[in-house]
């Protein structure tokens, strides 16, 4: 409650911080003012800005304009502006730097208080969720699947398994608010015989300090889960259906100098080459009705890290579980994918007007295929594009690859199809 | 006063005809309207269409003249203090530093304070450490520094609010792409000057009682078309670059004696470097070379390391029309940068005077001594004003200043004022009031002349998307209605294209290689067929000087 606040933003020189920042030749004095990264960027027009009109403001010396600009916080830092970019210039890594310079108490307060709940705890959980509480949730839930018959009788979650081979990450939302949705991935890694566990420090799977442009907070989360990781020695830190979790850390490691005695990597690879390798032999026989499915390409995960080989992997999963002919791509997609708006904050940061309207691109992409779900392996797509199918009056469903791979293999739970419509909530049980 | 129609044309009626729309002849237009008296000012192109848009717009503190010319230097003081009084919203006082780096003359270092004082300019020594901290962008290798009282001047504003003023005063008139043929002479005076409008061909017939030459690198061919031998002078031509952002704070002075690549002078949002000089024969086909912006670039980086790596978005040239004294008919750098007036009255003519050299800083003291003799000439006693009247601004004449139109569009906060020209930030409020209400608007308004009262094309792209988009614009609001607006197009970019082609190296050659792709290959501007009788933009092509 922050009404009659005197601390000033500090005013950023952008165009030196730009060279500063950005690879010579990438810089802002690159910038050609084509227009490719405003025209496919969701946040043009809001807040009068776009990111072409960044760059240039930037290099017209309008410091304080930008230094105090809201827009920094509904541009998701998708970076899609600078895929399409011929000259690479990134934009984002400035917005980020605006967002740093805002005084904390005029930030949207959502990110800051997401932020510092991360920074109280050794869990590093965004919603506060204290290690007391994430072990009773795992424990009552374990004994809640085994519940479900012999099949998952001997199913396990470990926690602070020394030496394990995934160190497993967990979205704090599953804990806090829905825990039966953890059920799936334990019955998908039970029944890969996955060596696998999570840990009771540095288990959250978000990370919204990056999303606040405070690099301390995010390097200090970072810092906290990669020494999670390498003190239980796992050889695989496996991000969950998250993106920006994967984000924060993959990139948190290299910009930061950390050591990391693990590799990073997403489930959503590990589910293509466990279905390659024929150790979850899903197929899409349960799909008699040909639901139409599609896939959001989580930002964080295909463009901003792993590229096209991630929205490959998606794909194949995606395509395996429902049927090629019942997968219908966006378009544009894989990395030149439209984030959804429930990046960067956004979700957190109390700009429902503002999200919307950056959404709207997105609800338009999903409305054109006609797709009665969308699958997306992030936590934010998932909130926003069902938030945005609510809002614009979308008819689809937002599920996430867990849920149709259980369903698939015939061991999903009655109690875990929260997201599934009326037509598959009976199926195979 | 007005114009009638005739069967040979248009004809007009004024008190003075002045010929030349730079900086001196709309400043002689302003000081005699503040006598009252009315003006008709014609230029063959448009404003600042010679050195007086072909320049860095330093408004010196004099510092640069010291070591040469000690009366231009005082003259130049004196005038950059007036300017600064009464039109502060043209004049950027930035401050500027001389600097000397190793390898530069010890001696004339050691003499430029003294000299300073000598010429009454305010000369302060700073050490290369605190130089090196005012401008971080300065060579490590500077030792000696003095900081002095240099300012940059919009030239485009000035003369803009030049013709403006002189427009509320006594409704005098500026006509562009007016080109003079000849003039009647009858007895001692002449009677009147045939013209042409260079875009329809019509005759244009001017009856004025006194005739001022203010045609600048021109002026010797004006004085010759009424007769006149006696003004001489000497054609030097400069080319400078543009930077695509500002470099230092302050005007950044090489302190050596006068060579290329030796100024680096702030243009709000830019930076101009320059300025080489060779002496010219001709007025035809002045453009920038390759090899003269090389020097530029080479003798610039000894000063400012960092222009090794900067982008220049553009080159332009201008003719500094000095005045032929002995000895500086080899060095354009040693001829005088004082200026003449020549009453013609040895030649027979009493109605006629010639303005000539001189420097945009000391535009207002060439005006006022020539307002002085046409005023008598006149029977007209009113004393000069243009010394103590500020010059007023206006809607559509505040467009030239860089970096004005994205802070007034941020300031307003006016989702509904699409934005035209990204690299620049100009609104559609802004070619709207240029349109309607600019000194020279005018029918079909060409983006050339857009151009020189706003920062349209002036940006990074030079044209490439804010020529369609203007263009589009014009024809959405019906200022054009036929081919002529695309035709307008083709030659705006065929313009810039010449500016931009000498420095196309590094990180500018891919904006080149996208503008080709749009101009030629999407909308096949150079396809475009070609009827006009007067082509306005060949014109300039031909005439080669260009505007920054």
């Amino acid at each position: 409650m922050n009404t009659a606040s005197t601390t000033a933003t500090r005013t950023i020189d952008f165009k030196a911080a730009a060279r500063a920042l950005l690879p010579a030749g990438a810089s802002y004095d690159a910038c050609l003012s084509c227009g490719l990264c405003s025209a496919g960027c969701p946040a043009s027009g809001l807040e009068g800005m776009d990111p072409r009109r960044f760059v240039r403001m930037a290099m017209l010396g309008m410091n304080e304009e930008l230094s105090t600009t809201p827009w920094v916080w509904t541009c998701t830092q998708c970076q899609r502006c600078k895929y399409v970019c011929p000259m690479s210039i990134d934009v984002a890594v400035l917005v980020g730097l605006a967002r740093g310079a805002w005084p904390n108490e005029k930030k949207p307060s959502g990110i800051v208080r997401s932020c510092e709940a991360q920074l109280r705890f050794p869990g590093t959980s965004a919603m506060g969720l204290q290690k007391e509480d994430f072990v009773e949730t795992v424990e009552e839930t374990v004994a809640s699947v085994r519940g479900q018959g012999d099949r998952f009788a001997r199913l396990e979650a470990p926690i602070d398994k020394q030496g394990a081979h995934f160190f497993v990450n967990q979205n704090s939302r599953e804990p806090a608010t829905e825990p039966e949705e953890m059920g799936p991935l334990w019955k998908i890694f039970d029944y890969v015989g996955a060596d696998w566990t999570y840990s009771s420090t540095g288990w959250a799977a978000e990370n919204f300090c990056m999303f606040t442009g405070d690099d301390a907070a995010w390097r200090k989360m970072v810092e906290q889960r990669v020494a999670a990781v390498n003190r239980l020695g796992c050889k695989v830190w496996l991000n969950t259906e998250c993106g920006h979790s994967f984000y924060t850390v993959w990139k948190g490691v290299e910009r930061f100098g950390l050591k990391a005695d693990f590799e990073a990597g997403s489930l959503v690879s590990y589910y293509a080459q466990w279905i390659r390798e024929g150790r979850l032999p899903v197929n899409a026989a349960w799909n008699t009705q040909g639901i139409k499915f599609t896939v959001q390409d989580p930002c964080q995960l295909v463009r901003k890290s792993l590229g096209d080989t991630m929205a490959d992997d998606i794909r194949y999963v995606a395509r395996t579980l429902v049927g090629e002919e019942n997968f219908i791509d966006m378009a544009p997609s894989r990395s030149a994918n439209y984030c959804c708006g429930g990046g960067g904050g956004f979700l957190q940061a109390g700009m429902k007007e503002r999200r919307w309207a950056y959404g709207k691109r997105k609800f338009d992409q999903i409305a054109a295929t006609r797709a009665d779900y969308v699958l997306t392996p992030c936590h934010n797509c998932h909130s926003q594009i069902e938030d945005l199918g609510h809002h614009f009056k979308g008819g689809y469903r937002v599920v996430h690859f867990w849920t149709l791979i259980c369903l698939s293999l015939g061991i999903l739970g009655a109690n875990e199809r929260k997201y599934l419509g009326p037509e598959l909530a009976r199926l195979g049980l | 006063m007005g114009a009638q129609a005739t069967r040979g044309g248009k004809v007009y009626e004024t008190e003075v005809l002045i010929v030349g729309g730079g900086a001196t002849g709309t400043g002689v237009m302003r000081d005699l309207a503040l006598r009252g008296i009315h003006c008709l000012l014609i230029d063959r192109r448009d404003l600042n269409a010679g050195a007086s848009g072909g320049n860095h717009g330093l408004l010196h503190s004099g510092g640069r003249y010291v070591l040469g010319d000690a009366d231009t230097a005082a003259e130049c003081r004196r005038e950059g203090g007036i300017l600064k009084a009464l039109a502060p919203e043209c004049i950027d006082a930035c401050g500027g530093l001389f600097v000397a780096v190793e390898g530069d003359d010890p001696e004339i270092a050691a003499r430029f304070p003294e000299r300073c004082r000598a010429a009454g300019i305010e000369c302060s020594p700073v050490t290369p450490a605190e130089a090196r901290e005012l401008e971080p962008c300065l060579s490590e290798k500077v030792y000696a520094a003095y900081a002095v009282p240099d300012a940059t001047v919009d030239p485009f504003r000035i003369t803009l609010e030049n013709v403006n003023h002189a427009r509320q005063l006594t409704q005098s008139l500026f006509l562009a792409h007016t080109e003079l043929e000849r003039f009647v002479i009858e007895g001692a005076a002449i009677r009147s000057a045939l013209c042409r409008d260079t875009r329809s061909g019509e005759a244009i017939t001017i009856h004025a009682r006194q005739v001022v030459n203010a045609a600048g690198a021109w002026a010797m061919q004006v004085a010759r078309m009424a007769g006149c031998s006696s003004v001489r002078l000497l054609y030097s031509k400069g080319t400078l670059i543009i930077s695509n952002a500002r470099i230092g704070r302050r005007v950044l002075n090489r302190l050596r004696a006068p060579g290329d690549g030796d100024i680096l002078v702030p243009g709000g949002t830019v930076s101009l470097l320059g300025t080489t000089s060779a002496t010219v024969q001709s007025l035809e086909d002045i453009h920038p070379s390759v090899a003269e912006v090389d020097r530029l670039v080479a003798e610039g980086l000894a000063m400012v390391p960092e222009i090794a790596h900067t982008r220049f978005i553009r080159a332009f040239s201008g003719v500094r029309p000095l005045l032929m004294a002995s000895g500086a008919e080899a060095d354009g750098r040693k001829a005088s940068r004082g200026f003449s007036l020549f009453d013609h009255e040895s030649e027979g003519l009493a109605n006629f005077a010639t303005v000539a050299g001189g420097k945009l800083t000391t535009f207002r003291l060439m005006a006022e001594k020539t307002g002085d003799l046409v005023a008598r000439r006149l029977g007209n006693s009113a004393p000069c004003k243009t010394g103590t009247t500020p010059l007023p601004s206006g809607d559509a004449i505040r467009w030239t200043e860089p970096g004005f139109a994205p802070r007034y569009w941020a300031a307003r906060r006016e989702p509904g004022d699409l934005i035209l020209c990204e690299c620049e930030m100009v609104p559609t409020s802004a070619i709207d009031s240029i349109v309607e209400n600019a000194p020279g608007a005018q029918s079909q308004m060409s983006l050339n002349a857009i151009a020189v009262r706003s920062r349209v094309g002036k940006g990074s792209c030079q044209g490439a998307f804010c020529s369609l988009r203007v263009t589009s614009h014009l024809y959405d609001r019906q200022v054009y209605d036929s081919p002529e607006g695309l035709r307008n197009t083709r030659d705006f970019v065929a313009q810039r294209f010449k500016g931009v082609a000498p420095v196309a190296w590094g990180e500018h050659l891919p904006q080149l290689e996208l503008a080709e792709a749009l101009h030629c290959a999407l909308l096949g501007l150079d396809q475009l067929a070609d009827d006009r009788v007067v082509d306005d933009g060949a014109q300039q092509a031909r005439d080669g000087t260009q505007d920054r």
